[in-house]
């Protein structure tokens, strides 16, 4: 820490560094921080440029009136396309609850309680993140690979050639039909849930049917439904943003070119979805309540 | 159809990729309303050239004037304005996969302009007509072959009746007939609609046939600029090997070059299977 110091007051008494000194090599107090700042600067400055890219594309929404069909093909992609898968994770997800939550509480004597903790578990946490997760899978990746073809196959230059702005014509309507379907299908995704709760909790192990729609009734308030529409929210900003920025700088990857080079980023933007999303979750979680 | 004329002006003009030079110094006019053709071997930077034309890369130095205009130095909307003037053919047509070829075609009419379906449809269809394509509205990139492709890239890029048509190795992969009714197509508009056409191209017959002016790039650089007639005329050794197509010796310099013995050049790969067979 003295060397730190002493290298700091140096550096305030003459803020212009010598030619010897950026030659010399650090001492080994600061090795941990170069390190530190080696490893953290690209993904910072990464996440810069995806807040960047979001903004750019969220400026073009509304830049003109061929964006509407294009935003409705994509809700349809990413929407409704999406239904089936959802409403099995969500089906099964509910069930498994549904079991679980009963044994634990039939324990305690507390199983009419099974509404609730399926309920609150399903609207706070397990739809937004579970419907998140699962449109990453599905249309996440497949947006990242299309955004990545048309890039090495140079249809985006032609796009940008035809006086097309590639980021309105790919991204715009594809952030749209994010934000629209996400927290539908993490709706339908808490209902599908509270169903199977049901089938498992009531008519499989016997719970009762109307304290169970009743504690579900009574568990969910208002903060706990807008903070997982809320959640949904940002997670359809997190998939759309880190998909198609993947797709789109796909040329730039060093890790890999032409094909490789799309499969990479279309594995890298499965993965940080992934990560972003449970990290942001947490912090959405720790803030709301 | 198109009225004005736009030329092309390149004024020392360095292109590259990462700060390292493909071709250098370049300062070549390419005239309104004529055919230039930016020939060259392969790799020597003419797409490359062509691309950087059009701001689809940055380049290292110089100015590039289309119609007067310092294109590095036009804003946002003043170069939106005038890319709507231009027209680009590129090497293997860069269709949008996604797309039929009617919507393909039709697409920069649907984005720029506030014609009906039916009017975009009959212009689609009227472009596609032009390069013989007219009954494949239907079908997708990937059901066509890469010579059709590179014709219906032509007719979107002649949708929006460009002032200047680049073109990036129009004929090639085109069977002889395709690729000289390519050629008459190119004459034909440029005498018709008066518009610049820009051809990148290593096809020699091609060239003959189309140019009125040529530019020929090589080691880096400019190595002629002038019209077909003086392209003709020229007693510089490369350029002269370059046009009648000759070797320098039978043996290429570049297998000359090599540091191997001649006969590893030919591997014997049967015999390696053989020793792999008795090792098994």
């Amino acid at each position: 820490m003295n060397r730190v110091s002493a290298h700091c007051r140096s550096r305030q008494k003459r803020p212009m560094i010598s030619k010897e000194e950026m030659q010399t090599p650090p001492s080994s107090a600061l090795r941990p921080f170069i390190s530190m700042g080696e490893w953290g600067l690209p993904i910072l400055s990464e996440m810069g440029a995806m807040f960047l890219f979001f903004l750019h594309a969220v400026s073009l929404i509304f830049s003109s009136i061929t964006q509407f069909p294009k935003a409705v093909r994509q809700t349809y992609f990413i929407g409704v396309k999406s239904i089936s898968v959802i409403a099995l994770i969500g089906l099964f997800t509910g069930m498994v609850m549904g079991m679980q939550l009963y044994f634990a509480l039939s324990l305690f004597g507390a199983d009419g309680f099974l509404g609730s903790g399926v309920a609150l578990s399903m609207v706070r946490e397990l739809a937004p993140v579970l419907t998140a997760i699962m449109i990453t899978g599905r249309a996440g990746s497949a947006m990242t690979a299309e955004i990545g073809v048309m890039r090495i196959s140079e249809q985006i230059d032609a796009l940008e050639i035809m006086g097309i702005n590639p980021m309105a014509y790919l991204v715009s309507p594809k952030m749209t039909a994010c934000v629209i379907s996400f927290p539908i299908l993490t709706c339908f995704f808490n209902l599908i849930a509270m169903f199977g709760g049901w089938l498992t909790g009531v008519k499989m192990l016997g719970a009762n049917e109307g304290v169970y729609f009743y504690r579900v009734q009574q568990s969910l308030g208002f903060e706990d439904i807008y903070g997982g529409f809320l959640k949904s929210l940002v997670f359809a900003v997190v998939v759309c943003t880190v998909s198609c920025y993947n797709g789109y700088f796909t040329h730039l990857r060093k890790d890999g070119v032409g094909p490789e080079g799309v499969s990479q980023a279309t594995t890298h933007a499965v993965v940080m979805c992934c990560v972003l999303i449970l990290v942001s979750d947490f912090i959405m979680t720790s803030l709301l309540w | 159809m198109s009225g004005s004329k736009l030329d092309v002006v390149l004024k020392d003009l360095s292109i590259g990729y990462n700060g390292i030079p493909v071709v250098s110094d370049i300062n070549v006019t390419l005239p309104a309303g004529k055919i230039s053709v930016i020939l060259g071997g392969s790799g020597c930077g003419k797409s490359t050239l062509l691309k950087h034309m059009l701001k689809l890369h940055p380049v290292l130095a110089g100015e590039i004037r289309i119609g007067g205009k310092n294109i590095l130095e036009l804003n946002r909307h003043a170069w939106a304005c005038l890319k709507l003037r231009l027209g680009l053919l590129f090497q293997d047509g860069a269709l949008l996969g996604s797309l039929p070829l009617g919507d393909n075609v039709a697409l920069p009419l649907k984005e720029h302009t506030r014609l009906d379906k039916k009017t975009i449809q009959d212009m689609a269809v009227a472009k596609l007509a032009l390069v013989g394509l007219a009954n494949y509205t239907h079908l997708y990139p990937n059901q066509l072959s890469g010579g059709m492709r590179k014709r219906a890239g032509l007719a979107r890029a002649m949708v929006m009746d460009p002032d200047i048509l680049f073109c990036d190795e129009p004929t090639s992969g085109l069977d002889p007939i395709n690729s000289v009714e390519l050629d008459h197509l190119l004459l034909e508009l440029k005498d018709r609609f008066n518009i610049t056409i820009v051809v990148v191209s290593h096809d020699l017959a091609s060239m003959r046939a189309i140019a009125d002016h040529v530019v020929m790039l090589g080691d880096g650089r400019v190595l002629f600029d002038g019209s077909m007639q003086d392209l003709e005329k020229t007693t510089d050794p490369y350029l002269r090997r370059f046009l009648d197509r000759i070797a320098e010796e039978r043996t290429s310099p570049r297998l000359k070059a090599l540091p191997l013995d001649p006969s590893m050049l030919k591997l014997n790969c049967a015999k390696y299977m053989a020793s792999y067979g008795e090792r098994e």
